[in-house]
């Protein structure tokens, strides 16, 4: 055996242990990743004095769903998933829309004032929350929206972050087709929507999958805005009950998996768009 | 003809054109622009809700920021909690981008799937999670390793245990982003330098990290703005306690604006950090020598 191959083989060799060892990394932080999840969800169906065991194990050693009915049965939790899941559907779709359509003109149409529109828009991703929320909480209150969803859905109607995504997502798309569909004789309108619309799924995906986070676990505006306990929304109410029942873990524990899981079954149903969609903005960008 | 340009407009598009402008312009003045005229007046008045006062006081709120001693101690706070939370995002991102991009790992999507998880959960939520795992009782941090610490309030251990649960929730956006700049990059350079004979270090070091400098840049950026104005971890974790060990200068505003109600002093705290984080971002951009 010559002494070049033989070099390549110790060569291969390490390369595949390297290859093994970087696999048992990456695994192991996989299930660090995902650890707290499993930690939380085994634990909601856990007897409370099991949770308060001295000897802990991840499995539960009495599956019960009891916690689940506590919570509901308690505190109405599931009435703030409700209202969670109305006011963000809402949000996440009028955002997805006046996202794709502000995109739409600001990435295909040229006119005098654009890029200062465009540079507004981004500025806006500058402004930190606390900067705006008390003058936007006192404006709320003079329009005698307090307490109403309005409060909620109006003021996030316009996302300065969905804008800028679809800006440059559009700005991918090819030019030839819609001026292949006016020549055809198609409306600005029909192109928007027929057109547009279909062809910019990666960049919605991604952007409606955020929106619907942050309009799903924003603390402090519903906090604010909402004082009737009925109307409040999840991460409020989980905040109240931790407050009221801070003994009760098994009840904490399932009222935080109610509020976990909706958002990571959307996500895990569509994270090869979301992904794509991600990345793509910022590789531009 | 009107390849290029189309200089005859359509009805339609200049219909469509001006409702999206107008409608822009109205919503973002009446929702931004407006609100911060009101804040930056505010903040220089005594301005109180329930009191219903409003009284002119010049700089004096300015004045309390820079002699409050919680306000510095907040800013030291955060400046630890930011760096140490980025240093940890950007090295882990890539580190973890750069494994999964290599030749050796085969389930590439699954991976950057399970990574990217946390990011997408409620805040509120997995700041509860943590708390519990935190918990000395039932939590399944000391339960693992067999110690016997309280790690939220202890107030040497709190703003670690908090910097902790952030670097988890947070360290998969750079990895995905790491990734989709990896994949963007050039394949003639790194085919060159192989060619050459570079080594997988020099590659790296050489050819790879300086073409990702703007990934990084963003990551960086975009984690100085967000992690400048977290506060709900503290708020669920431990309202900046034990003492004032985990004060962040968020949670100060949201303290003195809507649990005490001092709109104005509130106000011009959020002014003097906005000019902090617009520092900070500015200095990235110094440091990385982008100028765009």
């Amino acid at each position: 055996m010559s002494a070049g191959c033989r070099k390549g083989m110790v060569i291969n060799m390490r390369r595949k242990i390297f290859g093994i060892v970087l696999n048992v990394i990456l695994v192991v932080l996989g299930l660090v990743t995902v650890y707290p999840f499993i930690w939380m969800l085994f634990s909601s169906f856990k007897e409370n004095k099991e949770i308060m065991a001295l000897e802990q194990h991840l499995l539960p050693s009495a599956f019960t769903v009891d916690n689940y009915i506590n919570m509901n049965a308690r505190f109405n939790f599931m009435r703030f998933f409700a209202n969670s899941l109305l006011v963000t559907i809402v949000v996440t779709l009028a955002v997805v829309y006046t996202s794709t359509l502000c995109g739409f003109v600001l990435s295909k149409y040229k006119f005098k004032g654009r890029n200062i529109l465009f540079g507004f828009v981004l500025s806006t991703m500058m402004i930190p929350w606390c900067v705006t929320i008390i003058p936007k909480y006192s404006m709320i209150q003079s329009f005698g929206w307090l307490d109403s969803y309005k409060a909620l859905i109006i003021p996030a109607m316009f996302s300065g972050f969905g804008i800028f995504n679809m800006k440059q997502h559009i700005a991918t798309l090819p030019d030839e087709i819609l001026e292949a569909a006016r020549i055809d004789g198609a409306n600005e309108f029909f192109i928007f929507h027929r057109i547009i619309f279909p062809m910019a799924k990666n960049g919605i995906s991604s952007i409606a999958i955020f929106q619907f986070l942050w309009t799903w676990e924003d603390y402090l505006w519903p906090y604010l805005v909402i004082n009737t306990k009925e109307k409040q929304l999840l991460a409020v109410g989980l905040k109240m009950f931790s407050g009221q029942y801070s003994t009760d873990y098994g009840a904490l524990f399932a009222a935080t998996a109610i509020s976990i899981i909706p958002v990571l079954l959307i996500y895990i149903i569509f994270q090869k768009q979301f992904i794509a969609g991600v990345a793509s903005a910022a590789v531009k960008g | 003809m009107f390849k290029k340009s189309h200089p005859l407009q359509s009805k339609s598009e200049i219909i469509l054109r001006d409702i999206v402008v107008v409608a822009m312009v109205l919503f973002f003045s009446v929702f931004l622009i407006i609100p911060i005229g009101i804040a930056f007046a505010g903040s220089f008045h005594e301005w109180n809700p329930l009191s219903g006062t409003y009284r002119f006081l010049g700089l004096e709120n300015y004045k309390e920021v820079i002699v409050n001693p919680l306000f510095w101690k907040s800013l030291w706070n955060t400046i630890i909690f930011s760096v140490v939370v980025i240093i940890f995002r950007v090295g882990l991102g890539l580190a973890i981008a750069y494994a999964i991009y290599s030749a050796l790992i085969k389930y590439k999507s699954f991976f950057r799937s399970v990574f990217y998880m946390p990011v997408v959960t409620p805040m509120v939520a997995v700041a509860f999670v943590w708390k519990f795992m935190y918990n000395p009782q039932i939590g399944t941090i000391n339960q693992m390793f067999g110690l016997d610490v309280n790690w939220l309030m202890n107030p040497k251990t709190a703003l670690a245990a908090v910097i902790v649960m952030t670097i988890w929730k947070d360290f998969g956006y750079a990895v995905v982003m790491y990734m989709a700049g990896l994949y963007s990059l050039p394949a003639d350079a790194l085919e060159a330098a192989k060619v050459d004979g570079a080594n997988a270090w020099q590659n790296f070091r050489y050819i790879t990290l300086p073409l990702l400098k703007s990934m990084t840049l963003f990551v960086v950026i975009t984690s100085i703005i967000s992690y400048i104005q977290a506060y709900v971890q503290i708020l669920i974790m431990t309202e900046g306690g034990p003492g004032t060990a985990t004060y962040l200068s968020s949670y100060i505003i949201y303290d003195e604006a809507f649990v005490k109600y001092n709109f104005g002093y509130a106000s011009a705290l959020s002014f003097v950090l906005f000019i902090i984080t617009a520092i900070f971002t500015w200095l990235s951009f110094r440091v990385s020598g982008n100028e765009e």
